[in-house]
C-alpha cells in the first residue's frame, strides 16, 4: 500500500490550483489601493465617537488632534481627562459633564495645561523651521461625538482658546445631506 | 522522455506573488479609509474694542446670530432688523415635532429658506454667529451649519450649490 502511494504522489504530479486564489487577492488588492488613505488624519471610531454627517467638503489638514468622545477627552491620541454621565437636576435625565473637580469656572485645568505644552512645541517648532508654512496659527481638529451636548463641547472650546487655540476644525463624515 | 517534456505545460509558479499579495494585503488594510472625512472651519469671537465710523461707512452691516435652543432656532440681527416674515410670527423657526426631541425634528428646510430670503437683501454678508445652547446635541449644530452654508436645492451648472453664509464664528451661548 505504502509503495503504491508514493507512485502515485510522484507520478502525478498534480499541485494546488491556486488560480482562482490569485483573483480573488487581485480584486481585493484593487479594492484596498482604492480605498488606501494618505489624509493628514484619521478616525478610530468606536460606541463612544459616533462623527456626525455634514455636506462640507472642505478637506482635512493637519493640526492639534482633540477627540472628545462620550466617555473622555484625548490630545493627540493622549488621554486627558474622563467624562462623567450624571442626572440633570431639572429634568433628571443622564448628561455628560466634565467633572467639576477638574474645572476652573469653564476652564478644563488638564486640557489647558496640555495644550499650552503642545502650543509651546509648535511654537518652538515654527520658529526652528523658519518658514511660514510651519509657523503657529493655533489651529485645533475637534472630533466630537454627534450626541455629546454642547455645554461640553463648549467648555473644551474656551479652554483651547486659553491655550491660544482659536481656529477650530470641526471633523464630519462626508455625505450627501 | 525528452519530447514527453517539452510537450507537457509547465504551470506559471504563482507563489512569490501569492506571497507579495499576502504581505500588501494586510498593509492596505491598516492604512485603508472607508469613510470620506471633511471639515467646518470656525473661529471663536474676537474679544476686541470695535472702532467703527459708521456714519461713514455706507454699507450697512447685518451681524447675523443664529440661536439654537431647545425650542428650534431663532434668527437676529444685532446691527439691523431683519426683515419680517408673512408665513410665521417673528424671527422663530420651531422644531417640527413639539419639544425637539430628535436633532431630525429641527426644521432645517424652513431655516435655509429664511437665510436664502437674507442673503437676498445682504448679498455681501458671509458671516454667521451660532449661539447655540448647552443642552443642544453636538449634532444639531453641525445640521445648522450644514443648513446655513448653501443651499444644496439651488444649484447652478457645474452642480455647485448657492453660497449662503459660508463663515462660522461659535458664541458661548446662554448658561
Amino acid at each position: 500500500m505504502a509503495k503504491k502511494k508514493t507512485v502515485r504522489r510522484g507520478g502525478g504530479n498534480e499541485e494546488l490550483n491556486i488560480t482562482s486564489m490569485m483573483d480573488m487577492m487581485t480584486i481585493i488588492l484593487v479594492f484596498l489601493l482604492k480605498s488606501y488613505s494618505a489624509e493628514d488624519i484619521s478616525v478610530q471610531g468606536n460606541d463612544d465617537l459616533v462623527l456626525p454627517v455634514s455636506t462640507s467638503l472642505k478637506p482635512p489638514k493637519l493640526a492639534v488632534n482633540v477627540i472628545v468622545s462620550r466617555a473622555q477627552v484625548l490630545v493627540d491620541g493622549e488621554p486627558v481627562l474622563s467624562l462623567v454621565e450624571e442626572a440633570d437636576p431639572t429634568t433628571g435625565q443622564p448628561v455628560i459633564k466634565v467633572p467639576e473637580a477638574a474645572k476652573r469656572g469653564a476652564k478644563i485645568i488638564e486640557l489647558y495645561d496640555k495644550l499650552v505644552a503642545k502650543a509651546e512645541q509648535a511654537k518652538r517648532l515654527g520658529e526652528r523651521a523658519g518658514n511660514d508654512q510651519f509657523d503657529f496659527k493655533g489651529q485645533v481638529l475637534l472630533q466630537c461625538d454627534k450626541r455629546l451636548p454642547f455645554a461640553v463641547i463648549r467648555e473644551v472650546m474656551y479652554t483651547a482658546g486659553q491655550a491660544q487655540f482659536g481656529e477650530f476644525r470641526f471633523v464630519v463624515i462626508k455625505g450627501s445631506g | 522522455m525528452r519530447k514527453h517534456r517539452t510537450v507537457e505545460e509547465e504551470g506559471l509558479n504563482l507563489v512569490p506573488i501569492m506571497n507579495l499579495v499576502t504581505i500588501l494585503i494586510p498593509f492596505l488594510l491598516m492604512s485603508a479609509q472607508f469613510v470620506s472625512l471633511a471639515v467646518i472651519d470656525s473661529t471663536l469671537p474676537a474679544i476686541t474694542v470695535e472702532v467703527t465710523q459708521e456714519k461713514e461707512d455706507p454699507e450697512e452691516k447685518l451681524n447675523l446670530s443664529i440661536l439654537i435652543t431647545p425650542n428650534g432656532f431663532t434668527l437676529t440681527g444685532a446691527d439691523k432688523v431683519l426683515p419680517p416674515d408673512s408665513e410665521t410670527d417673528g424671527p422663530r423657526i420651531p422644531c417640527l415635532d413639539a419639544g425637539c426631541r430628535s436633532p431630525e425634528s429641527y426644521d432645517y428646510h424652513a431655516l435655509t429658506e429664511r437665510l436664502k430670503k437674507v442673503k437676498d437683501r445682504y448679498e455681501s454678508e458671509e458671516n454667521v454667529i451660532f449661539v447655540p445652547d448647552g443642552g443642544v446635541p453636538y449634532e444639531v449644530l453641525v445640521l445648522t451649519m450644514d443648513a446655513a452654508r448653501d443651499d444644496q436645492e439651488d444649484k447652478d451648472d457645474q452642480g455647485k450649490a448657492r453660497t449662503l453664509f459660508p463663515y462660522v464664528v461659535i458664541a458661548a451661548g446662554v448658561q
